[in-house]
């Protein structure tokens, strides 16, 4: 046996095994850390016009949730120990126009001063989950907050970079619409996927964005709202992904990697028989 | 089954059966890339092995070779061979399609979790003397203020601490703050999460900036009062030598 051929006959032995052990480490290398049960926030892509206004429409409970986990707003003060929202649980879907995100969490009492709000950085810059609060080593950007709250019967749309620079933008691009049912909230939230508005998260299919959630039980208790302000159920940065549309165009890549790999298989023969012949 | 060949199967099988099963019971699990890296340089040094041995890359090649070209091949090894065939440019197929398909997976994020400190941090030392009260008052203050987080036994299942990614830390895990000097720790709390660099992801995190609510006595307490109740003691300079 010739020692070239032998070259050839390693060459691809070394091919086979790094191909073998490259699908064996993207397959099981550990997903992203992350304590809840999800991490991310999936806008289904759908052809229909989106249900923007009714929380109930059944086209939501054909989208698997994902669920967060939420703590008592614990980081800064005014502080709070004990809240009444422990968990969301979060579907989407856009139309690559609008898009929706429904919120539903168990909460007994109906009241009117419920609310619900959804965080999202906006543009480049990473901001702090809490308001978009002063980083020291790092400069941070504006988070955009869209807040719905029972007795205002909308959402508004809102701007803060730090504590205590929340406020309301000039431009309301969004809506909202709760509806309370035997101890369950269930909040929809909608809005263009692209506003053109530069204090707005911009949702572009196929990019992921982070959000945060926050919730207020505005029950009365002796005379007082048991939840508002920073008194709250909170979570920090998980992601939300808008669905992007089938992408076809790999199926041509993959045909072409077969018709390498078989080519490879054909030379690699061809070369070790010449060199049992020689 | 005695050619060069066997044995280095055998020996790659017996490598990963080790890294992959063995190895955990006693520390944390590798990962697979780490195993590949070791089951590759296996290979490749049986495979200089046996040709500095004399042996020749032949005798290791030759069963390759003769099966790849079929040679006096019958049954159940031409099967094979066909069949090896035809799996490889699948396998290059289907590589190629799970790298190029959609992810569903955010971007993977590798956090710091201990960056380097500012320099006025370093090398700090706890000004208070560890006496039995300063413990008391530090573990009273951590009570009040870090529990709700970290948790009543420092183990970091505080009842807040649910809805936090990354999670407040567990102190009873040797590689928290077993690892770190307490001027370390002084930093981490007077400046809290906002106070971290850039690799380490402060936007992400939920440990309070303490320097706008706790004066530095407390602070250099509550050090003391979590390392006595977390059963840890910090790591010294002499150690760092
Ligand atoms: C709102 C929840 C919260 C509270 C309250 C809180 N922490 Fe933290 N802490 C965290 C989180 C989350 C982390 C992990 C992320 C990080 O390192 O910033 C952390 C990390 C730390 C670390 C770094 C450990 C390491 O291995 O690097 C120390 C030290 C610490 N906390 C001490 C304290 C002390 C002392 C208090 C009370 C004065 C306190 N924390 C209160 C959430 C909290």
């Amino acid at each position: 046996m010739g020692y070239k051929k032998n070259c050839y006959v390693a060459l691809g032995l070394i091919l086979v095994v790094t191909g073998v052990g490259a699908s064996c480490v993207f397959a099981s290398d550990p997903p992203p850390e992350g304590g809840a049960e999800s991490v991310a926030v999936r806008l289904h892509l759908t052809d229909d016009a989106i249900s923007a206004d009714d929380p109930n429409a059944p086209v939501w409970d054909t989208i698997q949730p994902a669920e967060f986990k939420l703590a008592p707003q614990v980081h800064w003060p005014d502080r709070i120990q004990e809240v009444t929202v422990k968990s969301v649980k979060v579907r989407g879907m856009h139309n690559g126009r609008d898009m929706a995100i429904l919120l539903e969490y168990a909460d007994p009492t109906e009241d009117a001063a419920d609310a619900a709000a959804i965080e999202f950085m906006v543009g480049d810059k990473m901001a702090h989950f809490a308001h978009g609060q002063e980083m020291l080593q790092v400069e941070g950007g504006a988070v955009n907050i869209w807040y719905w709250k029972k007795e205002h019967g909308k959402a508004t749309d809102m701007s803060a970079k730090g504590f205590k620079t929340i406020r309301a933008q000039e431009n309301q691009n969004v809506s909202a619409t709760g509806a309370w049912q035997a101890g369950t909230w269930r909040v929809v939230f909608s809005r263009p996927l692209q506003t053109g508005d530069e204090h707005d998260v911009q949702i572009t299919p196929g990019e992921w964005r982070n959000l945060a959630f926050a919730f207020w039980d505005g029950e009365i208790v002796d005379g007082a709202v048991r939840e508002q302000g920073s008194q709250k159920a909170v979570s920090s940065w998980w992601y939300v992904r808008a669905e992007p549309p089938p992408d076809n165009s790999m199926y041509g890549y993959v045909v072409l990697g077969i018709a390498l790999a078989a080519g490879f298989e054909f030379f690699l023969l061809r070369r070790i028989r010449r060199g049992n012949e020689s | 089954m005695k050619g060069p060949l066997a044995k280095t199967v055998i020996l790659l099988v017996g490598m990963y059966v080790f890294l992959k099963f063995i190895l955990p019971l006693f520390t944390a699990p590798l990962p697979a890339s780490l195993i590949f890296l070791y089951l590759a340089l296996t290979l490749a040094s049986a495979m200089i092995f046996y040709t500095m041995s004399g042996g020749s890359l032949d005798e290791f090649m030759g069963p390759i070779g003769r099966f790849l070209t079929g040679t006096g091949q019958t049954g159940i090894a031409g099967t094979a061979r066909i069949l090896v065939f035809v799996l490889f440019p699948l396998l290059v197929g289907w590589q190629t399609y799970t790298r190029l398909a959609p992810s569903d997976m955010p971007p993977a994020e590798n956090r710091t979790i201990h960056p380097a400190p500012p320099g006025e941090f370093v090398g700090l030392a706890n000004p208070y003397e560890r006496t039995q009260d300063n413990i008391m008052m530090g573990k009273g203050l951590y009570a009040a203020f870090c529990s709700p987080c970290h948790g009543a036994n420092f183990d970091g299942k505080g009842p807040a601490a649910v809805g936090f990614n990354p999670p407040p830390a567990n102190f009873g895990d040797p590689g928290t703050i077993a690892q770190l000097q307490e001027s370390y720790l002084f930093w981490r709390i007077k400046k809290g999460g906002v106070g971290l660099p850039v690799e380490a992801m402060p936007w992400k995190s939920a440990m309070p900036r303490w320097e706008v609510e706790l004066p530095d006595e407390w602070i250099w307490k509550i050090i003391m009062g979590e390392y006595d109740g977390a059963g840890q003691s910090p790591r010294t300079w002499e150690e760092e030598e």
